[in-house]
């Protein structure tokens, strides 16, 4: 294959003409050229990553170590990130010079992704309420028995295990996003994440937690800092 | 028989301007500027005459106080390049 040189390509100006062989290797040079401009800088990846494994590994020991943290949720620092998240992503789309097909599908899938997350929040938060108003609307109420003392006291529904289907929810972008870019990091994340996701299946509340947190170290903050320091040394992703 | 190659897509700097294209969904002229290492006049030249011929479309707009053209193949640019290639692999074929 003929190499299209710097000096070749100031040539350009006389505006060649091209032999059929040249003008392929032309092409082939161009494309690979494009390709080869692509860079990821992993700063939604870090974030993310850093704040899911923080609330994760925080609710877990919150619940082993009976911390009381009163009415607050750690879990609203994944709201708060929302902020910077946005000012971030604008700020870095101003960098871009070039845009391509597959990273607006990947952007998209994030998008959905997002929408599923608030979703799945809203579903845990809604329903249970929900359901008990429903029965109450047609004269009934849901007890619960204590085995032991014979206590009967009103029950108020829950969604069990509702960590599972958030651990089923962020496989989902990170094994799409990894199989399109072959990014082998995210790969082994979503991988990871849906064995957590069964394992979450038979497992407690506080584990669950646990396995959140490890499902953002691994899905995003360590493939993000791996985009980081690829985006520095100048490799493309 | 041989097609004629298409002489607008024979010529070195349009070639290599729809080859980037061909590749993304759009991208800024100085991206273009930059892997083609062409004059900004020249490319602009070149770039005026893909575009009067409806391989591509150029956008200009203002980003930041700056002005911003930006290109992005065409349909018709996509199907003209394709025949292009395939009429360049025939003859390197009988060659």
């Amino acid at each position: 294959m003929i190499n299209i040189e710097k000096s070749n390509l100031k040539k350009m100006s006389q505006e060649k003409m091209l032999t059929e062989k040249e003008s392929l290797d032309l092409i082939a040079t161009m494309i690979q050229k494009a390709k080869g401009n692509f860079h990821e800088r992993g700063t939604s990846a870090i974030m993310w990553g850093a704040v899911v494994g923080f609330c994760g590994l925080f609710s877990f020991f919150k619940f082993e170590y009976e911390i009381n943290t009163g009415w607050f949720d750690v879990w609203f620092l994944t709201l708060l990130a929302i902020i910077p998240q946005i000012y971030l992503a604008l700020k870095e789309s101003r960098d871009i010079k070039v845009k391509t097909h597959q990273q607006e599908a990947l952007n998209a899938v994030w998008i959905v992704y997002g929408i599923t997350i608030f979703g799945v929040v809203a579903y845990g938060n809604i329903v249970p309420g929900a359901t008990e108003q429903i029965f109450k609307s047609v004269g009934k109420e849901l007890l619960e028995k204590n085995i032991a003392s014979g206590e009967i006291k009103i029950y108020h529904p829950q969604v069990f295990s509702q960590s599972s289907l958030l651990l089923l929810v962020y496989a989902f972008p990170t094994l799409v996003t990894g199989l399109v870019k072959k990014f082998k990091p995210m790969l082994y994340g979503a991988i990871l994440c849906y064995a957590l996701f069964i394992a979450s299946l038979f497992t407690q509340v506080k584990y669950d937690m646990l396995f959140n947190g490890i499902a953002g170290i691994f899905n995003w903050l360590i493939p993000g800092l791996i985009l980081r320091n690829r985006f520095k040394k100048g490799l493309p992703c | 028989m041989f097609k004629e190659l298409d002489p607008i897509l024979h010529s070195q700097l349009r070639l290599s301007v729809m080859s980037l294209l061909i590749s993304v969904k759009e991208a800024e002229f100085t991206f273009i500027k930059e892997k083609t290492n062409a004059t900004a006049g020249n490319l602009s030249v070149q770039v005026q005459k893909l575009k009067d011929v409806g391989y591509i479309d150029v956008k200009k707009e203002f980003k930041d106080n700056y002005p911003l053209t930006t290109l992005n193949i065409t349909a018709k640019g996509i199907e003209c390049f394709e025949q292009y290639v395939k009429d360049l692999q025939q003859y390197l074929q009988v060659k």
